[in-house]
Formats: C-alpha cells, structure tokens, sequence
C-alpha cells in the first residue's frame, strides 16, 4: 500500500486539528450529477445504444440485402427462387455463354485500365510533386474535378462527339476510325484508364508527400546517379503503387457508367451490365445475376485481399518528425514545354474533349447536319415539364443522403476507432471493409431483391420502388467508404484533446465542439462532398431502384439521350455538373469565408 | 585515403531566400581530420555539410575535395561522383531493403560483384556489433541498431570523406554517448577525413580534433577545441561553448602582462581580478577581436565599457573565510551532482551566474562569496556583446 504524506503526516482523512467538524467525504466521480437527463447521462445512453443501433442498420440496409442477394446464388430454394437447396449451377452458368465473355471483358479491361491510371497517375503525381513542372498547382484540384465526375459523363461526351451523326461529323470531320477506335474497346480502355488516373495520382502523391528528400540524397552521396537513386527509391513507393493498381482495377470492374453508356452502345458487354441486363431482362434471372455477383465481389475483393497481404508485417514507414522537404527539380526549358504539354494534353483528353463533346452537343439541335449554335435545349430544360424536375429531385436526394452518411460515417469511424476494441467492432470492420468491395449493381440487385420477398410485405415493410429505399440504398453504399475514409482522420485525434477541454471547465458536447470537431471540420467537409457529388450524379442503384414518375437526374439523362433527344440530355448533363460543382464552390467558399481561421490552418497543405 | 577539403568564399542563398545561408565561408580541413561545425539552429552548418555533399548547388566561391574541384559557382560534380559517404540525422535507411541490402549498396560505386559486396558488408555490420541484424528491415531494429547500419554504409565504401548530419540527435542521452564513442573509434580507424555537424557543444568538445563555429551563416572561428573554448573569438562562440554568465564591466586600468583592471558596471561588486581581453595572447597588447573573430579587433582602454563572459570553469564558490572573494551573492538553487555540487547565484544588480561548481553544500538563500579565475573570464567590448545585458547564459553551460 503507498502512504499519501501530507505536511505534518496527517493523512487525508483525519479530523482537522483544531477539533471543528470533519468536511462531508466527497463522493466518488462519476455518480455525482450523473442523472439519467444529464449530459453525462445522455451520453452515456447514446454510447450504450449506439452499437446496437449502428448494428442494425447494418443489418438491415447493407449485410442482409446483399447477403441474401449472394446466397441465392447457392440456394435459391431459400428464398422460393428454384427447387435446390443447394447448388453451383448458377455460379457455372455465369462462366459460360456471354457472360463467361462479359466477364473476361471485364477483367482484361479492368487490368488494363489499372495500368494505364497507375502509367499516367504516377509520373504526374511525380512531377507534379518534385519538379517545377508548370500549371503543377492545378493538378490536384484537376484531379478531384474528376473524380467528382461519375464515370459515364465523359463517356457520354466522348460517344457524343464521335458517334454517327456527333458533333465531330456534323463540323464536317468524316472520320470513321475515330468513332471505331472510340466506340470499341479501345475507348473503354481509355475511359477507364482515364477514370484510374485521380485514384493513382492520389496515392502515389501522398506517398511522395512523406518521402522526404533524405532517401535520395543517402543514394546520391553514396554513389547512385539520378536514375539509380529514382530506381532505389521507387519500391519505397510499393504500397501506394499496389493501391494505385488495386484500387483502379477494383474501381474499373464496378464501374457501371462506361459498362452502361459507351461500352452497351459499342456493342462491347462488361460484366457490371450483363449483372444489370441479367435482372433488367425479361425474364429477370435473379439467380443469375447473384451467380455473376459472386464473381464481382471475388474479382474486386482478391486484389484488394493480396494488396492487404503483400503489405503485411512489412513497414515502408518514412516519415518522421525530421522529414526533410523533398526539393523541387528545376526542370530545363525544354523539359518544362514537354511536362506542360504532357500535362495540358491530359486534361484535354481527360476533361476537355468530353466536356466540349457535352456542351457542343447541348448547343446543337437535336437533327439535321448543320453546324448552328443554338440555346433551345436549355430553353426547353426550363419551359418543358419534367426535365428540370430529376436535377431537383437529385439535389435533394444528394443532400439528405450525404447529411446521414456523414453522420452515421463519423460514428462508425469513431466505434472503429475507439481504444477499447471489442470483437463486435472488429466485425464491424471487416464488414464495412467487405462493403467497399460491393460493386453497386450488386449492391442495387440485392436491394431490388431483398426488399421485394414476400417477407417484407408480411413485416410491412413496403420499400420496394420508393423513393425513400433509393436514398436508403444511397446511403447504405457510400456509408463503408465514407467510414473508412473518416476513420483516418478520427484515429488520429487525441482523446486528450477533449480531455483536455473537459478538464478545464468545458461539458461533454463544448469540449467535442472546441476541441474535435476543428480538427475533423476538413475531413468530414470533404467526405459529404464526395458523397453528395457521388449520389448526385449516382447511375447503378437509380437505374434499378428509382421509383417510377420519379426519376433522378442520372436516369433522366439516360432515358433523353436513348431516345435520341441528345440536344436536351447533354444540355440536362452539363446543368447536373454546373449545379454539383456549384454546390461544392458554395460549401468550399462557405467553409473558407464562414470557418475560424484555427479550423482552417488544421488540415490544410502547404504545397510549393 | 584520406580527402583534404577546401572551402574558399562559398556562399549560398536558397531560392525564394533573402538572406544567405552561408556567407562567404573559407576553410581547410587537412586530411584525417575529425572536423566538427558547431553551432545553432539555422547557422548554416547543414547546408555547408549539404554543399559538401553536392545536394546542394552553391552560389560562389568553390568547393575542393581531394585536391579536385566539386564545385565553383559554375561547375557542380553531382554528389555520386565525389566519392563521399554520408551518415543522415534520420539515418535514411531505405525501408525495402534490409540491413545488409542498406549497407552493401554503397558498395555498388566499387563495381564489385554482388556477392562481394554482400561479404564486405556483412562483415562491416560485423564490426559494428550487427552480424545478426543483418536479414532484418530497418523498421525492426532499435534507434542505436538503425544508427550503427548507417554507420556502417557510411564506413564500407572506405571514401575519403564522411559527413555526418548530427547523428545523434535522435537517440537517448545514454545511447548517444555510446555511440558517441563509437562513431569516434570507427570513423578515426578508417582514417577518412570527416566532417560531423552538432548543435551540442559538449559532443563537439568531445569528437572533435577541429572545430569550426557557424552563427548566421557566417564561419565566426575554427580552431582546436582547445583554442576555442580558452579563446572564443567572439561573445557569441563565448556564449555557445558554455558560460555560466556575464557580468557587465568597465575598464579602469591597465594592469601588468597585457591585463586590464575591470570594476563591475555598478560598482557594487568587490574588486575583480586583472583580466587579459578575450584573444590576446599573455604579453600582447589589450586587444580584443572583432565580431567576425578576425585579428583587427580594437584595443580596450581605461574607461571603456566592456563584458566579461565567465565560463563555468571560471567561477567558484569561496569555501574558506581565507578565500579571496571578488563577486558575493545569494543561492538561487542548488543541485547535487554526484561529485559535487551546482549552484544557480543570484548577484544583486548584476543577474545570475550558473553551474557554478563547489564541493562542499550551501542552501538556497545562503550568502555566499564567489572568486573568479582570470583562465576562465573572458573579456570583449561592451558594443561587439549586444546581447550580453543580463549574466544568465545562451546555452547550458558545460560543466565543470
């Protein structure tokens, strides 16, 4: 036992000297003032409940819906779908016939676009972050002005401009290998490729961000020429050159906006569409489409799994408090022409040609041969009922969905990020890490089927073409990204910020306000902008789940440009893109005006 | 075998820089020589390492390694040609390869086999106290193991020249001094000149066999440490190498053998002893230098005001009644150190004095008398002192 000494050894307890009455003990933390509609009280109910109820949801909006949707895959008797129990006839069905085709499609495909982001992404990221490369500081944010953009916008710009009867013919350019090379797998490629590229850049810049200069010096001064020292320190690189290519190629075989748009019009089928077309058939083949899910989620999980592996147990740490800030090579003049050019000349393909594929094909009337700008398109997006009302109705979607997901993405980051980690967060984690790999056809599928069971009906439970199952299933499937993108940034925020707070006078909800909630402002501000730009323009899970007379924006584009109303569908596509960019410049500026100045200078980067 | 260094007028200013980070810098390093470069934060030292590395380009002036020219302005020989190693502040180990993979490519220049080179290595871990380190990453060794395999890499290529960016900095006061001794007993057996930066005097003073002092860019003097701990050139080296105070003084004579008498500024202290100005060697005129450590400094006068830095090894604390006392105060604080004893002396209207080094106990609050030993006092004009208007110190001093 350790003895507290006091001056003059009397011990805490002991009576005053003086003789005078004993001050009442004081009670132990905690029970005092902890009454049930305390602050405290609250908290600790909501701290209590808020597992349970996050489990919930899980259950309900993202494990059940896509885990029935597999198993019927297996056992399609389970759900009154066949006569078997159990058995593989589906999954062999999906490797044979066009969708055996669809599929390997989709692999080659999706490899190859995986490398073309990682051959594109890495020397921009790379020059962007060590040379004087010119228009350096617009990389970054050209980069995130894609990859706010869904996939099957540029395609649409791309189709627009080099198909039969595009803007390229009707300037007058007759140039038919184009519209081959575009229209075919080749486009494919290169659109996917193009969509890799943010993905790349973003990884392998934040890797050189933390590779400090010293690395290449220590190769230098011990012998190894500039090339050498490149080659010594590329593999220091190897986990974000791994995520670069694992997450392009994950991204690239769900994607369902090329598959849907220029891939179905070339006549070319990846397996995301053969899964949509599987369903959307008649006669819809539920078990079918599960069969094929299976092999998504494998062919998206597998790589996500051997990049796991392949980095465990080794550390490519690098940085450290004293990381030398890597010097920008002064590039020649030469060098300079060539690294702008390069880099103007990847834009213009990447958002250039398709944004000038979309606007001229919006300022162009719908027939004819001539070449006459005109604004009747936009005109008619404001005159004609029914064509403003998607981008309305997706405004709303993309704002609710986004609120909740953030919300319920930060709590999900802080139960996975919590000291205490109990099995119950361990499966959560796994669970939402399994989600991100959930191609979103899948993810629309198994709701489509989930929540059309007669069970459902029985419970009461009556969501099935609702608009409130759409945003459900909005939110449900940016929720996994969300959180994980977020726990980064909640994990390394110090319990003893609040403490801190609290010790000194601050309540619960004040101290997480003055101390946490600056320091997450930028994460949380970024993760709802991802999202509301995601569900904003979302294609996958609108096309299977809106409810009918209420279309969003993405179906609404679709359904004027496949009934050849292409005039007003890319005058609706480049309204969508004003309003979503619009909204992050209000939420940007807002947060730049608006913000203290402390909130502002956490997070932000400096960049030469 | 060993490269001889010569740095003439070398200045350098970063880009985007309006200050120069180094000004002007001239020095020679003889072959073998352990050079230190000492000094604070932002003096310059890491980049005149980094210029002789060749990481750095420099402005003007030139830079000789091995009787060759690696840089002049104009010319600039990329650091893998200059046949140089390097012991990086955070080691720089690459994370992919491992111990020997680390200390077997510096290896590579020689154009050895690999299997070689890998022998050469493991045996260099060897010798460095690392023969079963060697499979393992740098992520799985300790901060003194990660320390030794950089020495190693820095050692095995057996260069004529090794930079060491204070390499010590980011291991713990014990481990330090061990590697300390280490770094010490390898570098000089492999007999390569070595140029080794430090902002810590006391690892300076101990590694070093010349060292140079760098403030603002500016090489303010190089000598043995010797000569620049008894002879700081200028306040600023005074204060860097350790002083337990300063006291502000006035000239009222000159004494015998070069001396000056000195009262203190207020007069209210006891009479100091006679005091030789900083630099002046005994039997020269009372000249002190000037800021630039350079030999034209002006001569101190009866009269002038002037400011005398007393290093710890100048001030003691009267024992017996018998003892002749120049300075009386009043203990501030005390601390046990092992041998002895550290006061913390406050001197009314003069400040403080610390790490003034006694054998026998006093308590706080205690008067007691201090006597002052003219080896240990050093003498500068008051106007080439700016800074010197209190007796507390720069840096801790070193001890006695």
């Amino acid at each position: 036992m350790i003895a507290r000494v006091t001056p003059g050894g009397a011990t805490p307890r002991d009576p005053p000297a003086h003789g005078g009455a004993a001050r009442p003990p004081i009670p132990p933390w905690g029970r005092r003032g902890a009454s049930r509609f305390s602050p405290v009280g609250l908290g600790r109910l909501a701290a209590r409940l808020g597992m349970p109820v996050f489990w919930l949801i899980l259950l309900a909006f993202i494990v059940l819906p896509c885990a029935c949707f597999l198993l019927l895959a297996i056992s399609p008797r389970l759900f009154d779908q066949g006569s078997q129990w159990f058995t593989l006839t589906y999954l062999r069905q999906s490797l044979t016939g066009s969708t055996a085709v669809a599929i390997v499609n989709s692999l080659w495909v999706s490899s190859a676009a995986a490398v073309i982001g990682l051959a594109v992404g890495f020397p921009v990221a790379w020059l962007a972050a060590r040379t004087t490369m010119p228009g350096r500081r617009w990389v970054s944010g050209g980069m995130w002005l894609a990859l706010l953009l869904p996939s099957w916008l540029p395609a649409l710009g791309w189709e627009r401009l080099v198909e039969q009867d595009g803007v390229m013919y009707r300037l007058g350019l007759n140039w038919p290998w184009a519209t081959h090379l575009i229209m075919g797998p080749f486009g494919v490629v290169l659109l996917l490729g193009l969509r890799c590229v943010p993905f790349s850049y973003l990884a392998i810049s934040a890797a050189l961000n933390g590779l400090g200069q010293e690395f290449e010096d220590a190769a230098r001064v011990h012998g190894a020429s500039r090339w050498q020292a490149l080659r010594l320190i590329v593999p220091i690189l190897a986990p974000a050159i791994m995520s670069a290519l694992a997450i392009g190629f994950a991204e690239s075989i769900s994607d369902f906006g090329v598959a849907a748009t220029l891939a179905y019009n070339s006549n070319f089928t990846l397996a995301t569409y053969a899964l949509y077309a599987a369903i959307g058939n008649f006669p819809p083949s539920f078990p079918l489409a599960a069969g094929m899910s299976w092999l998504l989620v494998a062919a998206v999980a597998v790589p996500l799994f051997l990049q796991a592996r392949a980095l465990r147990g080794r550390s490519y740490a690098i940085l450290s408090g004293r990381t030398r800030q890597a010097v920008r090579r002064r590039l020649t003049r030469f060098e300079a022409v060539a690294a702008g050019s390069g880099l103007a000349l990847f834009f213009l393909i990447m958002l250039g040609i398709p944004a000038f594929g979309a606007v001229s094909g919006s300022l162009l009337g719908d027939y004819g041969s001539s070449y006459t700008l005109t604004l009747v398109n936009y005109q008619a997006l404001f005159e004609q009922s029914g064509l403003i009302g998607p981008l309305e109705r997706s405004l709303l979607y993309g704002l609710i969905a986004a609120t909740v997901t953030v919300f319920l993405g930060f709590i999900a980051a802080r139960l996975l990020s919590s000291a205490r980690r109990t099995k119950s967060t361990g499966v959560m984690d796994y669970v939402l890490l399994a989600s991100v790999a959930l191609p979103g056809v899948v993810f629309g599928a198994g709701y489509i089927f989930a929540y059309n069971l007669p069970i459902m009906s029985t419970l009461h439970i009556d969501l099935y073409q609702t608009v409130q199952l759409l945003i459900i299933a909005y939110i449900a499937s940016s929720l996994p990204t969300n959180a994980r993108v977020l726990v980064g940034s909640v994990s390394q925020i110090q319990g003893s910020l609040r403490d801190a707070a609290r010790a000194h006078g601050a309540g619960a909800v004040s101290a997480w306000a003055r101390g946490v909630l600056p320091v997450l402002s930028r994460p949380i501000m970024m993760a709802w902008l991802y999202t509301f730009c995601g569900v904003f323009l979302e294609l996958p899970l609108s096309q299977l789940l809106y409810a009918p007379g209420s279309p969003p924006a993405s179906i609404a584009i679709e359904d004027n440009l496949s009934n050849y109303h292409f005039g007003v569908g890319m005058a609706q596509a480049v309204l969508a893109v004003f309003i979503a960019f619009s909204v992050v410049a209000i939420v940007l500026g807002g947060y730049r005006l608006l913000a203290p100045a402390g909130w502002r200078r956490i997070g932000g980067t400096v960049r030469g | 075998m060993a490269s001889p260094i010569s740095i003439a007028s070398l200045t350098k200013t970063y880009p985007g820089g309006s200050v120069p980070a180094l000004k002007a810098v001239s020095l020679d390093v003889a072959p073998g020589t352990f050079l230190v470069l000492l000094g604070p934060s932002g003096s310059g030292k890491t980049t005149l390492l980094r210029c002789l590395a060749g990481i750095e380009r420099i402005d003007s002036g030139s830079v000789g390694i091995g009787g060759r020219i690696a840089a002049d302005g104009r010319a600039h020989v990329p650091p893998e040609q200059r046949d140089l190693s390097m012991v990086f502040q955070d080691y720089a180990l690459w994370p992919h390869l491992t111990a020997l993979d680390n200390v077997a490519f510096a290896l590579r220049r020689r154009r050895l086999g690999r299997a070689e080179c890998r022998a050469r290595a493991a045996l260099m871990l060897e010798r460095v106290g690392l023969a079963d380190f060697a499979r393992r990453y740098p992520n799985e060794l300790s901060g003194g193991q990660q320390q030794r395999v950089a020495l190693a890499r820095a050692l095995i290529a057996d260069t004529g020249l090794i930079l060491c960016d204070e390499p010590l900095s980011n291991l713990d006061a014990d481990l330090r001094e061990r590697m300390r001794v280490e770094i010490s007993s390898l570098v000089r057996e492999a007999g390569a000149t070595t140029v080794y930066i430090t902002h810590d005097q006391a690892e300076a003073f101990a590694l070093a066999d010349h060292i140079g002092v760098l403030e603002e860019g500016v090489l303010v003097q190089a000598g043995t440490p010797e000569e620049v701990y008894n002879h700081p050139a200028t306040p600023f080296v005074a204060r860097f190498t350790g002083l337990a105070g300063e006291l502000r003084v006035r000239v009222t004579a000159h004494g015998g053998d070069g001396t000056l008498e000195v009262v203190a500024a207020d007069g209210a202290a006891g009479r100091l002893p006679a005091l030789r100005p900083a630099g002046a060697a005994p039997g020269s005129a009372a000249a002190a230098p000037g800021p630039d450590g350079a030999d034209e400094g002006r001569t101190l006068r009866p009269g002038d005001g002037a400011v005398l830095a007393i290093r710890p090894t100048g001030v003691f604390l009267a024992h017996a009644e018998a003892d002749e006392r120049h300075l009386s105060g009043r203990v501030a604080d005390v601390a046990f150190r092992g041998r002895g004893y550290e006061y913390a002396i406050d001197l009314p209207g003069l400040g403080r004095l610390t790490g003034v080094f006694a054998r026998h106990r006093a308590n706080r609050g205690d008067e007691v008398g201090l006597r002052l030993d003219p080896e240990g006092c050093h003498l500068f004009p008051a106007d080439i002192a700016p800074s010197a208007d209190t007796a507390s110190p720069t840096v801790p001093a070193l001890t006695a």
